[in-house]
């Protein structure tokens, strides 16, 4: 029964904030609520496990394995740290738009809120869906609640970022759908049934041609939504044209989901084709790094910078879900990614309320007055490239040693420039001299009061970090 | 019936060249909502009536009316309703003339073909146009996003692709189940709404639906120069 709790209640709160839309406190009110109910759902769904056993006609649909409590408390707890900074930032945003010169405009509240809500309900279902096919109507759900969501400001660049995030993706996700058919053709005569214990229960009898042919257009199809290389294109833009705050649950949370997708079918292959699928994940993992780096250096919008940097750790994560002994790493490195990834972006939009770009030509010196905000982007960068004690840097030890020696050396290389180029544009952004544009008086004010929910992300992850280094040591 | 059934494949078939050389949007739509009402009705000619229980087939029926109704009627005149507010009627430069596009979907026919021959993926029974018109429509609706510039004929494009992966799993005879073919359906529906909000907010926003003039996003960004200010 908790796990319709868990997808219904950020439903029927979406649909409820249409009826109080006149009530903008009410309906920040409601977000909150709802995040802080699910997480506790989701934590009694994690920790008791007899919670998650009840129904037996539910378990057809929906369940969480210990693969699915993993990323079901992750989201959860995102989600309602995004959510209560939320209900902070987007007072201050609204102000934000009366002192602009040119006001662009914000999308209406009840919308905004709603779809947030109905996009944790979607990610909820991707994580307890227990069938291939429900799984990829969530997937699908998740893109089509969210587009709007990137539609925040409503200006003419998020226009075009949303355009291209619905229809890459839609065609991404419309291959992983052909995926899942083949899949459906790969499983012997009589065996309809596509719930993932069964597939695995009878994976040792599925036809190889087929099963290779839909693992190929799955990873296509979820690697498009997931962002890896070269299927990433809409993220860049996506990332950057949303809020901070959108930007923060595209990466942190709904990357993961399309990376739920292909584990799933990654556990469902036969043994003799694990290595097929492996090679897959670990070409298109090592294609993102290459991307990741190329786009970094001398990267002009520190939005974009953080986008690549998405690409860049989910080609890690493929790599890293592809070596089963360092699965654990895979799941640290997720968290790790996931809360530090999600502590950036919204001290990115808190930077970007109070200077009104991103450009960061256009930038410098911001120490000054966002020195709060200015000391957490740092730390979070550092940390998101692996420098200890952040947990990054033990997994991404573990998973250099776990490779072959040239593809270990590569994979370092790439690391190592995509790090120069974070740091030197950050540092430049940060400690550089004063450029064209200064940041808002009252507005720095404001950007902050609101570093209090990103700097209990990057503790967290700090904690992480520590127990990593103490296990290895 | 089966006869039938080859009728709506080669009707199938035809829809892809006639996409493939359809300049005005409205007969673009017409052809789509023709494909939707084929992909709608193809099942209940290669369902084996007699195999499955009265609830099973019950919910086949409805779901086939559903389809009928979303496909058929409801995505086309959407996409009529976003052809009339973006006040375009026709996708005059092609990104691939119309001729060349018609080549290309009669040799995406031939590799289907030839694909389906080497690899037969239908079970036994099934038509042998079956499996390569669902794949033909596939490429097809590929190829029609890539190829055109307005942004409502690539949604036409998108629900040309999804309707080829419908058909492929109908004559793979794939049953997923009422409620996961309900949540596919709506989410087709869904997103071909929100493609015709977001066609209505870019002809209002850019003066044009044309996607290939989408350009304000990229990483080719020229630094700033002395005295400029940010946007």
């Amino acid at each position: 029964m908790i796990q319709l709790l868990l997808v219904f209640i950020p439903i029927f709160s979406a649909v409820a904030v249409w009826r109080i839309k006149n009530r903008q406190n009410r309906m920040r009110m409601l977000l909150a609520l709802t995040s802080l109910m699910h997480l506790v759902l989701s934590a009694v769904m994690t920790f008791r496990s007899e919670w998650n056993a009840d129904f037996s006609w539910l378990q057809h649909w929906l369940y969480a394995d210990e693969l699915g409590k993993c990323f079901l408390f992750l989201t959860s707890l995102l989600f309602c740290m995004v959510a209560i900074h939320t209900v902070f930032w987007i007072k201050a945003e609204q102000d934000a738009q009366e002192t602009r010169e040119h006001p662009e405009g914000l999308l209406k509240l009840h919308i905004f809120v709603s779809g947030l809500l109905a996009f944790e309900g979607m990610m909820t279902l991707v994580i307890l869906s227990v069938d291939f096919g429900l799984l990829w109507v969530a997937v699908e759900a998740t893109t089509l609640v969210s587009a709007p969501l990137i539609l925040f400001h409503r200006s003419a660049r998020s226009l075009e970022a949303m355009w291209k995030y619905l229809l890459i993706c839609s065609v991404g996700i419309g291959l992983a759908l052909f995926g899942t058919m083949l899949l459906a053709a790969a499983m012997p005569p009589g065996e309809g049934d596509l719930r993932f214990t069964h597939v695995t229960g009878v994976r040792h009898l599925l036809k190889p041609v087929w099963f290779k042919a839909s693992f190929i257009f799955i990873l296509a199809g979820y690697g498009t939504k997931m962002g890896l290389a070269p299927f990433h294109t809409w993220l860049p833009d996506a990332h950057s044209e949303s809020p901070g705050t959108v930007s923060a649950l595209l990466s942190g949370a709904l990357l993961n989901c399309s990376l739920l997708g292909i584990i799933r079918f990654y556990e469902a292959a036969p043994d003799e084709m694990k290595s097929f699928c492996a090679n897959l994940m670990v070409a298109l993992g090592i294609l993102s790094l290459v991307f990741a780096a190329f786009f970094t250096v001398r990267q002009l919008d520190f939005k974009r910078l953080l986008a690549y940097s998405s690409v860049e750790h989910m080609g890690l994560l493929s790599i890293l879900w592809s070596i089963p002994s360092i699965r654990d790493a895979a799941a640290i490195h997720m968290y790790a990614h996931s809360l530090i990834k999600m502590a950036l972006f919204l001290t990115a939009g808190n930077l970007l309320l109070a200077c009104g770009t991103r450009r960061t030509d256009l930038l410098g010196g911001l120490s000054g007055k966002l020195q709060r905000n200015s000391i957490l982007f740092f730390a979070g960068v550092l940390m998101i490239c692996g420098v200890p004690p952040s947990p990054i840097f033990a997994t991404e030890l573990r998973l250099i040693m776990a490779l072959p020696p040239i593809a270990g050396a590569a994979v370092l290389i790439l690391l190592l420039i995509i790090f120069a180029a974070m740091t030197h544009t950050v540092l430049h952004l940060i400690c550089g001299p004063d450029k064209k544009v200064l940041p808002d008086e009252s507005l720095s004010i404001q950007a902050e009061k609101l570093v209090w929910i990103p700097g209990v992300m990057l503790v967290l992850a700090l904690a992480l970090g520590m127990i990593q280094l103490h296990s290895i040591l | 019936m089966t006869f039938i059934s080859e009728i709506l494949l080669a009707l199938f078939l035809l829809a892809a060249l006639r996409l493939a050389g359809a300049s005005r949007l409205k007969h673009c739509i017409a052809v789509t909502a023709c494909q939707g009402t084929v992909t709608a009705l193809y099942p209940l000619f290669v369902h084996n009536w007699a195999e499955f229980s009265h609830d099973t087939n019950m919910q086949m029926i409805l779901l086939a009316l559903l389809t009928l109704g979303v496909k058929g009627f409801l995505l086309p005149a959407l996409l009529v309703r976003a052809m009339h507010t973006a006040q375009v009627k026709r996708e005059l430069e092609p990104l691939v003339s119309y001729p060349v596009s018609i080549l290309l979907v009669v040799l995406f026919a031939c590799g289907a073909f030839t694909l389906c021959v080497k690899y037969p993926v239908a079970p036994a029974g099934t038509s042998v146009l079956a499996a390569p018109s669902a794949l033909i429509a596939i490429f097809t609706g590929l190829f029609i996003i890539v190829a055109r510039k307005k942004a409502i004929t690539q949604s036409i494009g998108f629900l040309f692709f999804e309707n080829g992966i419908t058909l492929f799993g109908a004559c793979m005879k794939l049953e997923y189940g009422f409620l996961v073919e309900f949540g596919i359906l709506l989410d087709v529906f869904v997103l071909v709404f929100v493609m015709g909000i977001a066609v209505f907010h870019i002809s209002r926003e850019f003066e044009h639906i044309d996607a290939d003039r989408l350009h304000l996003l990229g990483d080719t960004m020229e630094p700033a120069k002395q005295g400029e200010t940010a946007k």
